[in-house]
């Protein structure tokens, strides 16, 4: 009997760890974790194009990870990739001016978004939207742009 | 109308327990058993004699359906056992106790737990009614103080005691034993005798016992079945045997090397052989 | 040299030749699955004994894969500028591929023979045929519980490991190499999907959980009741079962990344 509890307690140890273990990498992969579950706010920006960002991409300043992409729509007026983020609520002192980009992580890292800080007094509020932004920059245009022009001369 | 095996009936069920009527059996080209017929009586200690090799072991698998017989048919409680219908064998085997040579016991349990497995499976008995049942028949056996012990620290003769005790846990019918006085030291060889003449007259169950031990079976058996040659050569009381004057009854009951039982395994001549292997 | 390939050649036409036997044997497991869930009984011990036990083996391999991951890709992450992607990179390979594979590997090698030698003892020394003498289904007490036990416990050791294996990366990768923790983290949820990778992986883990408990309780059942017979059981399960993970992982993996 002793034993036999011994076992059950071996079991059901080994199974919480299972299923844990699952949940975890659930976590880590949904961005389940971390302040994006804390108190956010909301900021958009329109791109020309935002290449392969994907959701949940993190929105960065000064290399600081302070957001997460929430959604990429595409605007029904004017055709515009729609991006709204979320960010910390510890972050609430962007300048309205600030700047919006999509940058690559090196070549082989995913695309972000990075906020290059602006000048004004006033600061981005829930909701709003940051007016200056810079499309990705397509790294096969840039290529095929280099090649063609080669190419004419 | 041919008559399905598994329909078998028959008629003398009330005073035989086992019937054997025709039994076939060969394993590849070698004829083992060829028209067997006998029968085992209820509440008598019947013993199967024979030669190492006749086949004994071969007819406990047949009486408990673990191989079926290529012709003829046997009768357990007047219906035929039949591999066929896995149910039926069950239900037939739970009245049945078998007594493994080496005993066989399930080495990852202990030796209560062993015994009292078969009640486990096949009741839903209260554990304080099983552990009554269980410790009385290992103190039976002479083994209750073991009880705590794993298999693997048992020797030979007692494990063949602690199958003997989950042998008779569920009180069957009939109780098989093979070969139980095998490698057994004198005293032990006297417990066992006695607990199988006791078991048999006590719980009114009926024996069958497999042996070569002719001393050990003029003691105890009241019916004596003597195989060879894949047929029953003599059968009858052990007194009956052995004033039997047939030259192999005679041979097997004195221990004679010399007689119509061949001591060798069929093949070709010894001078033979010998030339063979030199010439290939 | 042709001994060697005449060997092959008979070894591949006995890996063809038993697979009707499998799918006989498969067959008539299944009926009994059901069954045996009512009686939890005997899987709880054999997963203690197949799971339970063989978790400091996965842990530690998980453990260790990870941190050679992180080292390996690093040195060619950071060529390209994406030091970043890290770990990323470590929890992809982990939970699609190496987390499944490894742990199912080192789980063949550690329970699966185990338990087809153990069925293996059990037929030679005629425990199973004393089983059916006491009118118990040999299937349904020793194979069946063993086999659910296996299917259970591989996906949660799979899961496991990958997990270990994230944590080896990190401390090789954030404390080692300087990779900056919350960019380790989030690149992890950016790269890493929910649907394609985790549940890919957990899927994958199911199949080589049943095709290695199914090898070892098979070889077991069917081993020659002798010290040899047994000996080549176990030796069979580990070998075949390998192969056949191998090969599922081939397959499946083919079948699951998009756009091959
Ligand atoms: N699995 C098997 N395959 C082929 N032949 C077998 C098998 N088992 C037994 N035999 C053959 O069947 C014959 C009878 O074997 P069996 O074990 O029934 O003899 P036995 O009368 O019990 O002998 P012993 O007194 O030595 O135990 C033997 O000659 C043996 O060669
Ligand atoms: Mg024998």
């Amino acid at each position: 009997m002793h034993q036999a509890r011994a076992i059950d307690l071996g079991v059901g140890l080994f199974i919480l760890l299972g299923i844990g273990s699952v949940l975890f990498l659930l976590m880590q992969t949904m961005g389940l974790t971390g302040f994006i579950s804390g108190n956010t706010y909301r900021l958009q920006a329109r791109f020309d194009h935002v290449g392969d960002l994907k959701i949940r991409a993190p929105v960065a300043m000064a290399g600081v990870t302070i957001g997460r992409v929430a959604k990429i729509t595409v605007d029904p007026i004017d055709f515009r990739a729609l991006v709204e983020m979320q960010i910390s609520l510890k972050y609430d002192y962007l300048p309205i001016d600030s700047d919006a980009s999509i940058a690559s992580s090196g070549l082989l890292g995913g695309k972000y978004v990075e906020l290059q800080p602006g000048g004004d007094l006033e600061v981005l509020k829930d909701q709003d939207e940051i007016e200056f932004t810079q499309s990705a920059i397509l790294l096969e245009n840039l290529i095929g742009k280099y090649m063609l022009g080669g190419a004419k001369e | 109308m041919v008559k399905k095996v598994c329909d078998f009936w028959s008629d003398d069920a009330v005073s035989n327990l086992v019937e054997i009527k025709d039994v076939r059996f060969s394993r590849g080209s070698r004829m083992i058993f060829n028209g067997l017929n006998f029968s085992i009586p209820r509440g008598k200690i019947t013993a199967i004699l024979g030669p190492s090799g006749t086949g004994k072991t071969t007819l406990v698998k047949l009486i408990t359906g673990q191989i079926r017989p290529d012709d003829g048919v046997i009768l357990f409680e007047g219906r035929a056992v039949c591999p066929c219908s896995r149910q039926r064998l069950y239900e037939m085997r739970r009245q049945i106790g078998v007594l493994f040579q080496s005993g066989a016991l399930l080495t990852n349990l202990d030796v209560f737990e062993n015994v009292a497995f078969p009640l486990r499976q096949h009741t839903k008995l209260p554990e304080r009614l099983i552990r009554q049942i269980v410790l009385m028949k290992l103190q039976s056996v002479g083994l209750r103080g073991a009880w705590e012990h794993m298999p693997s620290e048992l020797s030979g003769g007692m494990a063949r005691r602690v199958a003997l005790a989950r042998a008779l846990v569920m009180d069957p019918k009939l109780i098989i034993y093979d070969e139980p006085f095998a490698g057994l030291d004198p005293i032990s060889m006297g417990v066992i005798v006695q607990l199988i003449r006791e078991t048999n007259d006590a719980l009114g169950i009926t024996s069958i016992v497999v042996t070569h031990d002719v001393a050990q079976t003029e003691i105890l058996a009241d019916q004596s079945v003597l195989l060879s040659e894949g047929v029953v050569v003599a059968a009858g009381t052990p007194a009956e045997l052995c004033n039997d004057r047939s030259e192999l009854v005679q041979q097997f009951m004195r221990g004679k090397s010399d007689g119509p039982v061949p001591f060798h395994f069929p093949g070709p001549g010894y001078v033979e052989h010998l030339r063979a292997l030199a010439s290939s | 040299m042709s001994g060697l390939v005449r060997e092959g050649w008979l070894g591949f036409r006995e890996f063809v030749g038993t697979f009707g036997a499998f799918q006989m044997f498969f067959f008539r497991l299944l009926p009994y699955l059901p069954k045996a869930l009512l009686r939890p009984r005997l899987i709880i011990e054999q997963i203690y004994s197949i799971g339970v036990l063989s978790l400091v083996l996965i842990m530690f391999g998980g453990f260790f894969v990870g941190m050679v991951l992180a080292l390996q890709s690093y040195s060619t992450l950071v060529e390209f500028g994406s030091a970043d992607s890290l770990g990323a990179f470590a929890a992809e390979a982990l939970v699609r591929e190496l987390g499944p594979v490894v742990a199912s590997l080192l789980f063949a090698g550690r329970a699966c023979s185990a338990v087809a030698s153990e069925v293996g003892l059990m037929r030679a020394t005629e425990q199973i045929s004393a089983l059916e003498l006491m009118a118990v289904d040999p299937i349904e007490h020793i194979i069946v519980p063993r086999f659910i036990a296996g299917v259970i416990s591989v996906p949660l050791l799979a899961a496991i490991f990958s997990t270990i294996g994230m944590l080896g990366a990190y401390l090789v990768g954030v404390h080692l190499l300087g990779v900056d923790s919350g960019a380790f983290w989030s690149n992890i949820q950016v790269r890493v999907d929910m649907y394609e990778d985790v549940a890919s992986g957990i899927l994958k883990s199911f199949v080589f959980g049943v095709s290695a408990s199914f090898m070892a309780v098979f070889e077991g059942y069917y081993a020659a009741p002798t010290a040899a017979g047994v000996s080549q059981a176990a030796t069979r399960t580990v070998v075949i079962g390998s192969v056949w993970i191998l090969l599922i992982d081939f397959i499946l993996t083919g079948f699951m990344l998009p756009g091959v």
